[in-house]
């Protein structure tokens, strides 16, 4: 059953590479073929977002439960995490230098995902900082759980800072609340962020359960 | 002191890949000490630091109960009396200055402390950062007694004393016992405790 | 959180406990007062050699100028605030307060101490660098308000992190790396504030936010600190 829906992700994934670059058409305002990377970019960044949501969900379970189980399902989530929010880092850079004509600007899309991608880090810092499984699981779970509670006045503060203004284009739901998007290309953007996230949920069992036979190897 | 009794069954610690505890069970009534031994790294501190809500054992369970009431680790860590060598006072405070301030956390009277001191024969106006070793043992025992604690954790309790600290700490430690305490006392060699103890050897 | 019992008095006698205590062993040793101040002061004589006798302009100084004071305020801050978490560990005094303090209480004791030694470290580096720095500031108020509410958060923000970091390897490169990322939105804030305050612009929602932080950082501190401090 495992195995049957591995597959059928392996190929909703293929499908959406091809419709990415054979079904939807390359959007208007924008140079050469580069939005096509948004079918990457925006699943990937919006998948690191909910990795982090899945993460804190799984460090305020272990301090409730104390189950080592759930720090190893948090610590894959942050993991995982922060492969993806690499991944949507340098593929906005990518498009950056094409569009912009430079990969970095400090566009305030760019500084939160820097702001991002540094918790991530300070919290994988944080776990090889501590050689007790318990403390380490604990200290862990409380700076998730902080991250989460301080990062939201980040993206709160952030847009009245006036030197700050943003070139980056208007999210997929647009600040009148319309969806202002061709519809093959929405429907190969939504195709995608379901495989992501897919992609993201099945190699986080993978993680964890890998991580649960490392250490019961160790013990 | 009716209904206090101190149980632990299956307790579980490791380090890493050490297995410090394995299985490890005991169980201590009033009026009695339970004297566990074994040598150099075999369990005894650890242990005593599980007994003390210290140390989260991998498995296994701590049960205190005093006056009928099972308590938490919170409550578990607040009411033992701890001596133990890892055990440092503020360096720049002198000796009564540092009982007074945890005579105030455990909101006991100062009277306590003072009168404990001269038991023990301890400078009240000395830095503890000046103390000789078996004068910080002395203070250990000062600290671990203020609120008048139903379990004593003992982990090597007379080490650095002289054979007038022992005298004082062992005097404590049998009046204590026949107040109807109880103790739990960590050694790596056996000890004489004045009355027929279980034993526990570790290792 | 404070025990459900009518024990508040206690509660508060805790704190205050841990609070005069830790004041007490600072004023003996003067240790992070001393390396404080002279971090602040040495910081702030090469800027201001830097600049020259004239100084920055208006029109560069008041952008940058905010900048300046609070990379002093925060290099400082991290130099000395750590230091009340690690010594307990370093020198095993911890053990004898996991076994008698009430987390919470010994928290708040911690936090207040931490919260006076940056508002007495502002009031010493403030007016130094407003002289040294010849910056005119349009709405005192607004400024006094702005250090005191970002000397707090800096310390709430700080002493959770400095009770999770005491007990790890590797202490004062980790202390940077945990604390950037929470203290972020607290600096660009301040930094926005202060600017305010020295060209006399409104500030608009930005002292509410201030406060808002300050109080997230400190009930989150609170509720979680019990978590990093016993086992």
């Amino acid at each position: 059953m495992k195995n049957l829906l591995a597959a059928l992700l392996w190929l909703w994934m293929c499908l959406v590479l091809v419709g990415a670059f054979f079904y939807a058409p390359a959007a208007a305002g924008f140079i050469g073929y580069s939005s096509r990377i948004l079918f990457f970019h925006v699943p990937l960044a919006w998948t690191a977002f909910v990795a982090f949501l899945v993460a804190a969900v799984w460090s305020g379970l272990y301090l409730v439960r104390g189950r080592p189980g759930d720090d190893r399902a948090a610590a894959a989530a942050v993991e995982l995490g922060f492969v993806y929010c690499l991944l949507a880092t340098l593929t906005g850079a990518m498009w950056a230098r094409t569009m912009w004509g430079a990969f970095w600007n400090w566009d305030p899309r760019q500084f939160s995902i820097v702001l991002v991608l540094l918790f991530y880090g300070a919290y994988l810092a944080l776990r090889g900082a501590v050689d007790d499984r318990q403390l380490r699981a604990r200290l862990a779970a409380v700076y998730a759980l902080l991250g989460v509670v301080v990062t939201p006045f980040f993206f709160w503060v952030v847009p009245r800072m006036k030197r700050f203004f943003s070139l980056h284009p208007d999210s997929v739901v647009n600040t009148r609340g319309t969806i202002d998007m061709e519809s093959h290309m929405l429907q190969v953007l939504l195709a995608s962020w379901v495989g992501f996230n897919a992609l993201f949920f099945w190699l986080h069992d993978l993680h964890r359960r890998a991580a649960a036979l490392h250490e019961a190897e160790e013990a | 002191m009716p209904g206090t009794s101190l149980r632990f069954t299956g307790l579980r610690r490791r380090f890493g890949r050490l297995a410090v505890l394995e299985g490890v069970s005991g169980a201590v009534a009033e009026g009695e000490a339970l004297l566990v031994t074994g040598p150099n790294g075999s369990g005894k501190s650890t242990l005593l630091r599980c007994l003390a809500g210290l140390l989260a054992p991998d498995a296994g369970t701590v049960e205190l109960t005093e006056e009928g009431r099972l308590l938490d680790p919170a409550g578990r860590r607040r009411s033992v009396g701890y001596v133990a060598p890892d055990l440092a006072f503020y360096e720049e405070l002198t000796a009564g200055e540092n009982l007074a301030f945890f005579s105030r956390l455990r909101g006991a009277p100062p009277a306590r402390g003072q009168d404990l001191l001269a038991r023990l024969g301890l400078p009240a106006e000395r830095q503890a950062g000046a103390l000789s070793s078996g004068m910080r043992q002395r203070l250990r025992w000062v600290w671990a007694l203020l609120h008048r604690p139903r379990l004593l954790l003992l982990d090597e309790p007379f080490q650095n004393l002289d054979a007038g600290g022992e005298a004082a700490a062992r005097a404590l430690l049998a009046e204590h016992l026949a107040a109807g305490g109880l103790a739990v006392v960590a050694n790596p060699s056996p000890l004489e405790l004045g009355r027929a103890a279980p034993n526990l050897a570790l290792g | 959180m404070p025990p459900p019992t009518s024990r508040s008095a206690d509660w508060l006698a805790e704190a205050g406990a841990v609070f005069v205590k830790e004041w007490r062993c600072e004023l003996r040793t003067r240790y992070a007062l001393n390396t404080l101040a002279l971090f602040a002061f040495t910081t702030l004589v090469v800027a201001s050699a830097g600049l020259g006798p004239l100084g920055a302009s208006a029109a560069v100084g008041t952008p940058v100028l905010p900048v300046l004071l609070w990379l002093i305020l925060l290099f400082a801050a991290a130099a000395g605030l750590p230091r009340s978490f690690v010594q307990e560990e370093e020198t095993h005094t911890a053990t004898a307060l996991r076994l008698a303090a009430t987390p919470s209480a010994l928290f708040c004791g911690k936090l207040a101490y931490g919260a006076t030694l940056m508002v007495a470290l502002e009031a010493l580096v403030a007016p130094l660098f407003l002289a040294m720095m010849q910056l005119d500031v349009a709405a005192p108020g607004l400024f006094v308000a702005t250090l005191l509410g970002g000397g707090y958060g800096l310390a709430a923000a700080n002493t959770l992190i400095a009770a999770m970091i005491a007990q790890a390897r590797g202490r004062s490169t980790l202390f940077a790396v945990l604390a950037f990322p929470v203290t972020l939105p607290l600096l660009l804030l301040v930094v926005e504030l202060t600017r305010n305050a020295v060209a006399g612009e409104p500030s608009g929602g930005a002292l509410t936010q201030l406060l808002l932080y300050d109080a997230t950082v400190t009930v989150a501190s609170l509720m979680l600190f019990p978590v990093v401090w016993n086992p």
